[in-house]
């Protein structure tokens, strides 16, 4: 079964990597589109306000700088408050704030659990009453993420099932996908929970299991935390399929579409972009887009030719 | 509370899916909370005989009926046609990545819908909930595009029956948004629903060759044929042109000449040509201050050259570009070194931000707004101004196109700190605004009883805030001015205060930012604004 377990793991991290990859370049690799930014623009100057450059004259002739760290710091801030749940629906958010930082905690806390491995193969003795500082912070730090994640996990996903029922905009909007989700992580962080608090409240065996896993070597667990571990592999797997991505693609909708104020400029890698897209065929049916002309040919009938010829 | 509408109602039901009851609107403020008669007039039968109303019993597109099941075939192969082709790249470039994020990446959690004004103010009709025409369209997707099986759309909820009904109270639908991206603004994800709303109309627009008259076939097609969607045509310019001239001398004694395509001009201004119509008294300001400011500026009397509205921004791209484009070649002919736009939302926004990235090679020819060179003017002392002169109380309307979605929020304000004693903001202002409830098209389309519902419901929000902007002072016999400086919001201002009453009740009025600036100068004796509603 540690065998099992191990080759398991191996296999649910590399689909959630490889799958999570796949789906963020796609989004990426999506052609630039028409500016579409709505402000506030965070690395703008007068972002409290929502000021943008367009309000000083001849704005091209003037620096444009940008605070990219105010704008990263801001988008990843948010995964821990969640603001504006907040203000428009405090019971909601009271409910799905933790659901959504125990992702973020049991993530964390898998990412530590690798890193105490490699430190206990090097010969780190990771314990309340380890010699070492650092193997006494390690075991406090795991147990705060981890006992943090199965706490808040199984607490949020039975508010999330119960917010969604008793909400009426929500139950609306509600499908059997997400109480399929509420459950199904309600079993993991719920299996999680109990294999901590009633048979590894050192979390002894989450360091066990993952030596085992960096060297190869089947551990030999508790079925309850061996349970748990199977949950949470299949919990990994099934994560891509949801619309989990949006932990990430959240923030780059915000830099690449909400906070994209980048002015298209003559002879720029941009205008290049948009030149080759402009000289695409289009096929819309309406009476008033010719057939079998370009974007730009359907946009200004001769002008095409002459403004690329222009540009080169 | 209101019926709960669901997805499936509009497939299912035969009736008319919501009718909008006066006594669930928000509630205004006195004299205006008083029900006096139904806020939205009835379609006769004949009407309701050639143009569906199934949604709401309002009008803006108004399909006739299929004749037959071959014919309700037919339409909805072609909007199934056009829906695919949102996802090409060749046809769909433009809008595709928010696009794809919006539908595939909302947790439907509806913290949009609170934003949204015009669901607010209808009393939280279902149907008007920002997230309805996404989900829609989602599972239109999920079924007939994806063509993904019935049990992956059951457990994703995603099962619709299109019918020529469904997608006739879509169409509706998506005109039933003011493109204002409230919601889009606080979405966590990222997503925008305004978005949505623009791309279904494209859907009709782009490949069924619908869409609302006025906005359309009298509006952009109009605009690209004689020179601007109000129909006026060059010779008529000139002649309004005149008109102003002779207008500014009689009120301020100033002979002006309007410099009409001046070759080697440092800017060509572009106004929206509402206001040649209209409002000529904003381009009588507008002259006053740049000649008095000394600026070297044009007008042109060029096919799009001198209307700066851009309709297609709200639902046809190729409509848009081509209109941003022959702006710029009439530019680029009279070989001005930038483009300054005039008091008009939607044309800044399409004409400097949305333009960027169609305009290519010597097509992109700076823009900017006019805004920030008034302030500079203002400021800068080259005219006189005796802000005793705007003694009454003004608050300032930000459009959306402006404001939210280009950022510019200042200049107007410390214009109006300056020449407006009683300058009061309306709550909430600047980038969190209300849109005046004629935005994407509502302000100009006139069709049936559509404008009621736009007074009723779109713009119920703004009136609110507007009366509690003036609750000091609500009585009629103190005069009040809305600078709006957006000839859109100017013309929704205008059918909206006569729908309530509000200058004979309230003494609201409403009006530019430069009639403002010229009625505070010291040197032009008579005042020039005018307390006469029109
Ligand atoms: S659009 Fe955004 S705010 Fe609205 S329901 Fe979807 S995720 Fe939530
Ligand atoms: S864009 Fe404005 S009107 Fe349209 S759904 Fe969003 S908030 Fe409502």
């Amino acid at each position: 079964m540690g065998t099992l377990i191990i080759v398991l793991t191996y296999i649910a991290y590399v689909l959630i990597v490889t799958i999570y990859t796949i789906k963020v370049r796609k989004w990426l690799k999506m052609p630039p589109h028409i500016r579409w930014d709505l402000y506030p623009v965070i690395h703008e100057k007068h972002y409290r306000y929502g000021g943008s450059y367009y309000e000083e004259q001849e704005w091209w002739t003037k620096p444009r700088p940008k605070n990219r760290w105010r704008s990263l710091l801001y988008s990843l801030k948010d995964n821990f408050y969640m603001g504006e749940y907040y203000k428009k629906n405090p019971l909601y958010w009271l409910f799905l704030l933790p659901w959504h930082l125990s992702f973020i905690f049991i993530i964390a806390f898998h990412i530590l659990c690798f890193f105490a491995a490699v430190s206990m193969a090097c010969g780190l003795e990771i314990g309340a009453s380890s010699a070492s500082l650092s193997g006494q912070s390690f075991y406090y730090i795991l147990l705060v993420t981890g006992g943090f994640s199965f706490i808040a996990g199984t607490c949020g996903s039975l508010g999330m099932i119960f917010i969604r029922l008793y909400d009426r905009s929500l139950r609306t909007f509600s499908m059997p996908m997400n109480f399929f989700n509420y459950i199904f992580f309600l079993i993991v962080y719920g299996s999680g929970l109990i294999a901590w608090l009633a048979f590894d409240p050192t979390l002894d065996e989450y360091r066990t299991y993952w030596l085992g896993l960096i060297t190869l070597s089947a551990p030999a667990l508790h079925p309850m935390t061996l349970l748990h571990i199977v949950l949470f592999d299949l919990f990994l797997i099934y994560l891509p399929f949801t619309r989990s991505t949006h932990y990430i693609t959240r923030i780059l909708a915000y830099f690449f579409i909400r906070w994209d104020d980048e002015p298209n400029q003559r002879g720029s890698k941009m205008e290049g972009q948009i030149i080759e897209l402009l000289g695409q065929k289009v096929s819309w049916g309406a009476p008033h887009i010719a057939q079998g002309k370009s974007w730009a040919e359907v946009a200004t009938e001769p002008g095409f030719i002459a403004i690329k010829k222009d540009s080169k | 509370m209101n019926r709960l509408i669901k997805i499936e109602d509009f497939s299912s039901c035969r009736e008319q899916l919501v009718e909008i009851d006066p006594a669930e609107l928000i509630p205004l403020p006195p004299p205006y909370d008083k029900i006096e008669k139904p806020p939205i007039r009835k379609l006769t039968d004949d009407q309701l005989k050639r143009m569906d109303a199934s949604l709401d019993g309002v009008v803006a597109i108004g399909l006739p009926p299929p004749s037959g099941p071959e014919e309700e075939k037919a339409f909805i192969d072609k909007f199934l046609a056009g829906l695919a082709k949102l996802f090409t790249v060749e046809n769909n470039w433009t809008f595709l990545q928010p696009l794809v994020h919006t539908l595939e990446y909302c947790v439907k959690c509806q913290i949009c819908s609170d934003s949204c004004p015009t669901y607010i103010a209808s009393g939280k009709q279902e149907i008007y909930r920002p997230t309805m025409r996404p989900e829609i369209l989602r599972r239109i997707i999920s079924k007939y595009i994806k063509k993904e099986n019935s049990l992956v759309r059951k457990f994703k909820s995603s099962d619709i029956d299109l019918t020529w009904q469904t997608l006739a109270r879509l169409a509706e639908l998506a005109y039933r948004c003011t493109l204002c991206r409230r919601c889009a603004q606080v979405c966590p994800i990222g997503c925008d629903n305004a978005l949505i709303s623009r791309e279904i109309r494209k859907i009709f627009s782009q490949e069924m060759g619908i869409a609302p008259k006025e906005i359309h076939e009298k509006g952009s097609v109009q605009q690209l044929r004689v020179g601007s969607s109000t129909g006026m045509t060059s010779a008529a310019l000139k002649n309004i042109l005149e008109f102003v001239e002779e207008e500014i001398e009689e009120k301020t004694g100033r002979k002006i000449k309007i410099p009409l395509d001046k070759k080697g001009a440092d800017m060509l201004i572009i106004h929206n040509a509402g206001e040649f119509m209209a409002w000529p008294e904003n381009l009588e300001a507008f002259a006053i201050i740049l000649d008095a400011a000394g600026v070297d500026y044009t007008l042109s009397s060029e096919i799009a050259g001198y209307d700066s509205v851009n309709y297609g921004v709200w639902y046809d791209d190729f409509q848009f570009a081509r209109v941003a484009i022959l702006q710029s070649q009439v530019a680029r002919a009279l070989g001005v070194r930038k483009i300054s736009l005039g008091e008009c939302g939607h044309a800044h926004k399409a004409g400097i931000v949305i333009a960027d990235r169609v305009l290519v090679g010597d097509l992109n020819i700076p823009r900017e707004s006019t805004l920030p060179l008034l302030e500079e003017i203002v400021m800068s002392g080259k005219i006189k101004l005796d802000p005793g002169r705007n003694n009454f109380p003004v608050t300032l309307h930000d459009p959306c196109n402006m404001v939210r979605l280009m950022g510019i929020v200042e200049p107007q304000r410390r214009i109006l700190r300056k020449i407006a004693p009683q300058f009061r903001e309306m709550t909430p202002h600047g980038v969190e605004n209300y849109c005046c409830g004629g935005g994407s098209g509502f302000a100009i389309t006139q069709s049936t009883n559509f404008p009621d519902w736009r007074n009723a419901v779109s713009g119920r929000m703004k009136f609110k805030q507007i009366l509690e902007a003036f609750q000091d002072v609500p009585g009629p016999e103190v005069k009040k001015y809305v600078c709006a400086p957006c000839s859109n919001c100017k013309g929704q201002f205008r059918d909206m205060f006569e729908y309530y009453g509000a200058w004979k009740k309230s003494g609201i009025m409403y009006g530019g930012l430069v009639e403002l600036i010229v009625n505070a100068m010291v040197d032009i004796e008579k005042p020039f604004h005018q307390w006469e509603w029109h």
